[in-house]
């Protein structure tokens, strides 16, 4: 194993480069007054935390809180009878429909925004198509259904998993000692799930948390989101003052909350089983 | 009188074209210990999964008590099953898998807790109450599974292979406290098994099936002694079976010779099967046995050798405590009362 330790040295530098590096920089904008464009020494500060305090910021973090939490809990709603109907198919047809639920997501995600843009248009295929327009395009309608479409296989994968494996004869067992369809459920089907529900909720909310093509194609800019903010601090206000380092502040806070979910699965799922 | 406590009457079960059970009769009385042994694939899980309400029978009727429960849930069934490979809860400790079945029935805490223990200390679980199921043997759990059924004070225990993942010292005493539990808590246990051995063991009434059919219904004496058929012969122990011709009543002609014998009531000249135990069988000397062999193999098998003899072609197998070489000229002698003749197998439609 030792003679093999060196080939792992590539993805070393990997990591450091592009992981550790970047994360320092991340932390030393969020507390300075660091810029690239103002060459020269700068101060260590937390002034740049008063970003939280700009109405638009605030706006974008609670609307970004309100889809994700609104999404993560839609998937699972719909999610998790459809990972269960597909545990109880025959392997074959199993097969299939995971496969028409997983294909969508080897194509590019800008790409899928394109077709829903499409479709949320006056005119388009869809229209041209099936003869009636949805021309919601610019309406939370738009942001919540695009989200939706996004990230549910992201809550059905994790769920169909644990249930997949679960061992069908402890429902068996439980309904043996008396229990109905109800408390079978809710005592043995349930908590035996409930790594599958973690990493189902983890992996819809924190990409809606931090979406930003998505809200920005299909909600145009009246549904602002904290991945637009953020994109706006770097990209838009990259040469104004203190931009880059209050984009810093948004993304570290956004951060602390992914590593925090991270540690959550770790304790719930301890095999790692339902991470894709 | 005994009263009868499950009948299966007519029933028929496929899954798909698979006919697991066709025109099954059986009734089972209360307090019985019945086994249900048959080699895999002989239906006897099938059995017990509609009795224990998993499967429903395509025809027929299944009464328990007096009433028909085809279409009963499991849930509402007075039956427990004790599952194989066991079927614990992994997100549940010992007590409360035990437990599970009292909440569900919403027993006061009190009574639950008393319950719960006195049962783990029935199967001399009562100091692993707290622990996970990860962390039990095979056997442990085993009893777990045992606990967790007979804590709800069924009036039928289902046993599916209950012993089947223990090894054999285990499995013995598990046999044996299985017997006491059941005449303890004067349950009715329907057990399933393929082992043989363990069904002579445990049982008041053991049921032979081959092939979705009962072969053979009796006590573990009445099937070791009196096999119906060469099935049920070959099925239970090792048997010589030789081809014969019954000449007369208590007179039998097999392998060239007459032997006495005590059974009657067949044709004059009917074909037969002939069993012979080979345990039944003693060493005489060759002047004085009817039948006169060579030994042709020997095997230590701790309590007895396992002999091999061939007289005019014929193998005989013996089981005996004494000792011959391979090569020795042996007679044997049989007890007309342990040459059990059995009517020919019905040729299979």
């Amino acid at each position: 194993m030792h003679r093999l330790r060196r080939l792992g040295d590539p993805y070393v530098v990997w990591m450091a480069t592009l992981i550790l590096l970047p994360t320092v920089f991340l932390v030393l904008l969020s507390f300075s007054d660091l810029s690239f464009f103002r060459p020269g020494g700068f101060t260590l500060t937390l002034s740049q935390l008063r970003v939280f305090g700009s109405p638009i910021v605030r706006r974008s973090l609670s609307n970004s809180f309100l889809f994700a939490s609104g999404v993560s809990v839609a998937s699972f709603l719909i999610g998790y009878p459809v990972a269960y109907l597909l545990t109880t198919l025959r392997e074959s047809t199993k097969r299939i429909l995971m496969a028409i639920l997983i294909l969508p997501l080897w194509t590019n995600m800008l790409v899928r925004i394109t077709a829903w843009e499409r479709i949320f248009s006056q005119n388009s295929i869809f229209s041209d198509v099936f003869g009636f327009a949805i021309p919601i395009l610019g309406t939370a309608g738009a942001v919540w259904i695009g989200l939706l479409a996004m990230y549910l296989p992201f809550m059905i994968l994790p769920l169909f998993s644990v249930l997949d494996k679960m061992d069908k004869r402890l429902i068996e067992a439980a309904k043996d000692l008396g229990a109905n369809d109800v408390q079978t459920f809710l005592r043995v089907v349930l908590p035996l799930s409930a790594s599958g529900i973690v990493s189902g909720f983890i992996m819809t909310f924190l990409p809606s948390l931090t979406a930003f093509a998505l809200p920005e194609t299909l909600g145009w800019r009246n549904i602002p989101m904290i991945g637009m903010e953020i994109q706006k601090q770097f990209i838009l206000k990259g040469f104004e003052a203190d931009a880059i380092n209050q984009g810093a502040v948004i993304s570290l806070s956004i951060m602390a909350f992914s590593v925090l979910s991270f540690l959550l699965i770790a304790k719930v799922d301890k095999e790692g089983e339902t991470l894709l | 009188m005994k009263k009868k406590l499950i009948e299966l009457q007519h029933v028929k079960k496929a899954f798909g074209d698979l006919v697991v059970l066709d025109d099954f009769n059986l009734y089972i009385n209360e307090n019985e210990f019945v086994t249900l042994l048959g080699p895999s694939g002989c239906g006897k899980t099938t059995c017990l999964r509609l009795i224990g309400g998993f499967e429903t029978p395509d025809e027929g009727v299944i009464v328990f008590d007096g009433k028909a429960i085809n279409d009963l849930e499991p849930n509402k069934r007075e039956i427990n099953t004790c599952f194989q490979r066991y079927a614990l809860f992994p997100h549940l400790n010992v007590f409360e898998n035990v437990a599970f079945g009292l909440r569900i029935r919403k027993v006061p805490k009190a009574e639950l807790e008393e319950r719960v223990t006195s049962t783990l200390k029935l199967v001399k679980l009562e100091d692993f109450a707290t622990r996970t199921i990860g962390t039990l043997s095979g056997g442990q759990q085993q009893r777990v599974a045992i606990a967790r059924a007979i804590v709800n004070r069924p009036k039928v225990l289902l046993l599916d292979e209950p012993l089947g993942a223990l090894d054999l010292k285990l499995r013995q005493e598990m046999q044996y406290e299985l017997k006491e539990m059941q005449r303890q808590l004067g349950i009715t246990f329907i057990y399933v098994t393929h082992d043989q051995e363990e069904a002579l063991t445990m049982s008041d009434t053991v049921v032979i099936m081959n092939e979705g059919k009962i072969l053979q219904i009796g006590t573990p004496e009445d099937i070791y002694n009196e096999p119906n058929n060469r099935f049920v012969a070959n099925f239970i122990g090792e048997s010589n079976i030789f081809e014969g011709t019954m000449l007369d009543d208590y007179l039998v002609r097999f392998c060239g010779r007459d032997f006495k014998c005590v059974d009657r009531g067949f044709k004059r000249g009917e074909a037969v099967d002939v069993v012979i135990r080979p345990e039944d069988f003693d060493f005489v000397p060759p002047s004085k046995g009817k039948i006169v062999g060579v030994v042709d193999s020997l095997l230590f098998k701790g309590v007895h050798y396992e002999i091999n003899v061939i007289v005019d072609h014929h193998e005989y197998t013996i089981h005996t405590t004494k000792y011959r070489a391979v090569g020795d000229k042996v007679g044997l002698m049989v007890e007309p009362s342990n040459i059990h003749v059995m009517r020919k197998q019905a040729p299979r439609a």
